[in-house]
């Protein structure tokens, strides 16, 4: 039978016209043998098309996430608020509990700025220590560029009709040296200029201690008076003397650079 | 994705074996030589790094079955070709085994591929059983009626060992 069914299909053989249009067929789909190459150079753009569209997209978050300027606001409780370039507030940090307080109630994440500080100044904690004449001090930190000052030039905008307030520009190695304190920027400022007068004055010491107090410390002790320690034993509670002006700082949305 | 020299090379290696396997199943030319591109082309786009010749062999014979089987799967297709369209392949063999043929391609369809594997291309039961994928005790009894089958179809005259 073996035999019978070769004898069978042998004669069945692939007609050369057959292979002949298969070659060309097979050559035709390939596009002459390079067509799947050109597949995989067609994956390859798609990869690195989806590649570019990731890294925009991380970039596009990179560069929403992440802030370029900081908005320090001090009278007691003391918070930062990160700046995107878009002027949006992308973070707000707490430096002391009150501030910790403050920030948690606070919802201005991805506000406008000056929708931040409007809110701030409108809490109610805020708006009373303000009417109790307590000082407020908001210093803008961010290279010192176009958006660091167009963003000074709208904080002192939302500040013209508050008193007691002062706007200060500062360096980022200024707040990378406060942070390092555990102070927040305005306050660190404060506190360096307290030093200057008491070299004794420490960090801790200001920590909770309200602006207003700092700055009566401070004009106390530039018109030759004595620092009452146990003051500090009490932070927060009553003033350190008063003193003369507040220097060349400006007040109501003035800046000092 | 194959080269044009190794395709051509299995094309002339393979194309008699992809060709029977193909006069076993169809009964048109077209639709043969539609099974015999699509085969060498799926040959060209594979990936398989074949073992040696008759892995390759037994890849090409496993495709070929499996694309047949396809196209026969159109119902309408399988139902539509006249009795002239079936006698006509007989007609390019010698004519002392066109009974042989009859008998053959009157098996139904899963006998056929046994019987040429085993006959023609000489396969055992299980290196059949390997290549369309089925149990070897399947494969022996497919081949024992198969046998059977032509047994009663063309009589005593041919020895079915």
């Amino acid at each position: 039978m073996n035999d019978t069914f070769k004898k069978l299909f042998s004669p069945i053989q692939a007609e050369e016209a057959l292979k002949d249009r298969t070659k060309e067929f097979l050559a035709e789909k390939t596009q002459r043998y390079i067509g799947v190459r050109v597949g995989k150079r067609k994956h390859c753009l798609y990869a690195a098309v989806c590649a570019c569209l990731l890294l925009m997209l991380l970039g596009g978050r990179w560069v929403y996430f992440t802030p370029i300027t900081a908005i320090s606001i001090d009278i007691n409780p003391s918070i930062e608020m990160g700046i995107n370039r878009f002027g949006q507030v992308v973070s707000v940090d707490g430096f002391n509990e009150e501030g910790r307080e403050l920030s948690s109630t606070l919802n201005v994440k991805y506000k406008n700025y000056t929708y931040a500080i409007e809110q701030i100044l409108n809490d109610n904690n805020i708006a009373a220590l303000l009417s109790e004449n307590e000082i407020m001090t908001i210093t803008v930190i961010g290279p010192d560029g176009q958006q660091s000052a167009k963003i000074l030039s709208g904080v002192e905008a939302c500040m013209t009709e508050r008193g007691n307030a002062y706007c200060y520009f500062a360096t980022s190695e200024e707040v990378a040296a406060a942070h390092e304190s555990g102070l927040s920027c305005g306050k660190y400022r404060a506190f360096l200029e307290l030093r200057l007068l008491d070299p004794d004055i420490t960090p801790e010491m200001v920590r909770d201690m309200t602006m207003r107090e700092i700055r009566e410390l401070i004009d106390s002790l530039s018109d030759g008076g004595q620092i009452d320690t146990s003051s500090f034993d009490n932070r927060g509670n009553g003033h350190h003397g008063h003193g003369g002006g507040h220097g060349n700082r400006r007040r109501n949305g003035r800046a000092e650079q | 994705m194959r080269s044009e020299q190794e395709t051509i090379r299995a094309i002339e290696q393979y194309s008699d074996t992809v060709r029977r396997l193909c006069a076993v199943h169809l009964k048109n030319d077209a639709d043969t030589e539609d099974i015999f591109q699509t085969v060498f082309l799926k040959y060209v786009l594979s990936s398989v790094s074949f073992e040696s010749d008759e892995h390759e062999k037994a890849w090409l014979i496993r495709v070929t079955i499996n694309a047949c089987k396809d196209l026969l799967k159109n119902f309408s297709r399988s139902h539509t070709v006249s009795l002239d369209t079936i006698i006509e392949q007989p007609s390019r063999l010698p004519e002392d085994y066109r009974d042989v043929w009859e008998a053959v391609f009157s098996l139904p369809q899963k006998y056929r591929d046994v019987v040429y594997l085993h006959y023609f291309e000489d396969y055992t039961a299980p290196q059949i059983s390997r290549i369309i994928g089925k149990n070897v005790n399947t494969v022996y009894t497919l081949l024992n009626r198969s046998k059977q089958m032509l047994r009663e179809k063309l009589g005593g005259g041919y020895e079915y060992e």
